[in-house]
């Protein structure tokens, strides 16, 4: 299993607290940082796409917005059961209830107070990466048969 | 037998294909404004929370790595500057609340207030016990509704009676139902800090707060939306009080029925 992070982030400011706050906690899984939401999905789905172990979204990003991003991994079969934690600015009703109705495994608001945001990446990064058990990779036909 | 016509003869186009008009106009006008407000709401939620992270986030930083060249002075500065960006946050949190109230549908429906107060009074007191509180409710308090707003309104006004009396050893937060103008209103009063009665009229407006932070927490937003749930109802809301003599505030839900056999008495208006 992979135990590199992708981060979806288009602000390079929240870019550089994530990734500070993710140091603070002593996480040292490779992060691999996608700009905007096209680049993101050729790294997830592309020609020479890569296994992640956990996706931090943002939401509204340039090209495509984080939804897209996320239905599409929900349809291929490579990304369909990878993690995925929406961690954006908003907590609106309506990208809350899109995030679940599509298959997130979170939702986190990025807290203004950067203690708490850390406090935030750290209990993300401790339960997905290392509590958190997920399914062996699995080829496409063993997807499709364990589909109900 | 004589025949009325339903509507004037003379001139029937001339008259109503402009009102027709005027109304779809202003239908489209009010849709246009309501979808902005959406979008507005949308655009505070994500697009200005992001700078105050920074400015937080960054403040943090300096104080964390540069800490041996900071001095004192250099760090209240900083302290100051994140102190500032959180209180926006929550100014900015507290305004989607208030729209979230103008942006949300309404279902009326028979709303048992007595009911929702005394929930609020249990959760008011499990989170912070006062044992010289009492809540003195009203039976069979019935007003016509939107639940989850009404719940939202005495959380508003039971929240803020609970507050203004915490400097007193003992308190009592009085529900009932008065009349006022031949209509049912419905009232919450407390004996608590109380305000000068010049302020009555600003007490709604949104941020606006009469007391000191450090006296009594709180940005000012709950009377603001206090007064917007009201208006959605259609209703009217106005406060009585005096200081350090408590404080009474009265809404009336056009349509309400008074279903209790508390004493009706007749509220002064201002």
């Amino acid at each position: 299993m992979t135990d590199t992070i992708l981060l979806v982030e288009d602000n390079a400011d929240d870019e550089k607290l994530t990734l500070r706050a993710l140091q603070m906690n002593n996480t040292l899984n490779p992060v691999i940082i996608a700009r905007d939401g096209a680049e993101a999905l050729e790294l997830l789905l592309g020609t020479e796409a890569q296994p992640f172990g956990l996706v931090l979204l943002d939401l509204r990003l340039p090209k495509v917005h984080g939804l897209t991003v996320l239905q599409r991994m929900r349809a291929d079969p490579r990304t369909r059961l990878t993690p995925v934690v929406i961690l954006t600015s908003s907590k609106e009703e309506a990208d809350l209830v899109s995030g679940y109705a599509m298959g997130v495994n979170s939702y986190i608001r990025k807290p203004v107070d950067f203690h708490r945001f850390t406090e935030a990446v750290a209990k993300v990064g401790m339960y997905w990466l290392m509590l958190n058990e997920v399914p062996p990779p699995m080829s496409a036909p063993a997807l499709a048969a364990a589909q109900p | 037998m004589q025949t009325y016509p339903t509507r004037p003869q003379a001139a029937p186009l001339a008259l109503n294909v402009p009102l027709e008009q005027q109304l779809r106009e202003r239908t489209a006008e009010l849709e246009a404004a309501r979808a902005e407000l959406v979008d507005f709401a949308y655009s505070i939620s994500h697009d200005l929370r992001a700078p105050l992270r920074s400015i937080v986030g960054f403040a943090k930083v300096i104080e964390e790595d540069y800490a041996d060249r900071v001095d004192a002075e250099g760090r209240d500065a900083l302290h100051r500057v994140r102190a500032a960006a959180r209180k926006m946050a929550e100014q900015l949190d507290d305004m989607l609340k208030l729209s979230r109230v103008s942006r949300s549908e309404l279902t009326r429906e028979p709303v048992d207030l007595g009911d929702l107060a005394r929930e609020i009074a249990t959760e008011l007191e499990a989170a912070a016990p006062r044992p010289g509180v009492v809540f003195d409710i009203a039976p069979g308090l019935v007003g016509w509704g939107d639940r989850r707003l009404l719940a939202l309104l005495l959380q508003n006004l039971l929240g803020n009676a609970w507050k203004f009396t915490s400097a007193h050893a003992s308190a009592r937060i009085e529900i009932g139902v008065t009349s006022a103008a031949g209509e049912p209103a419905y009232f919450v009063r407390d004996d608590g800090a109380g305000f000068d009665m010049a302020d009555a009229r600003r007490l709604f407006n949104p941020f606006q707060r009469l007391h000191g932070t450090a006296e009594f927490p709180g940005t000012g937003i709950g009377l603001a939306i206090v007064r917007r749930i009201v208006q959605r109802h259609g209703g009217r809301v106005w406060a009585e009080g005096a200081l350090e003599k408590g404080a009474t505030f009265y809404f009336t839900l056009p349509g309400a029925r008074i279903e209790t056999q508390a004493p009706v008495r007749e509220a002064a208006l201002t």
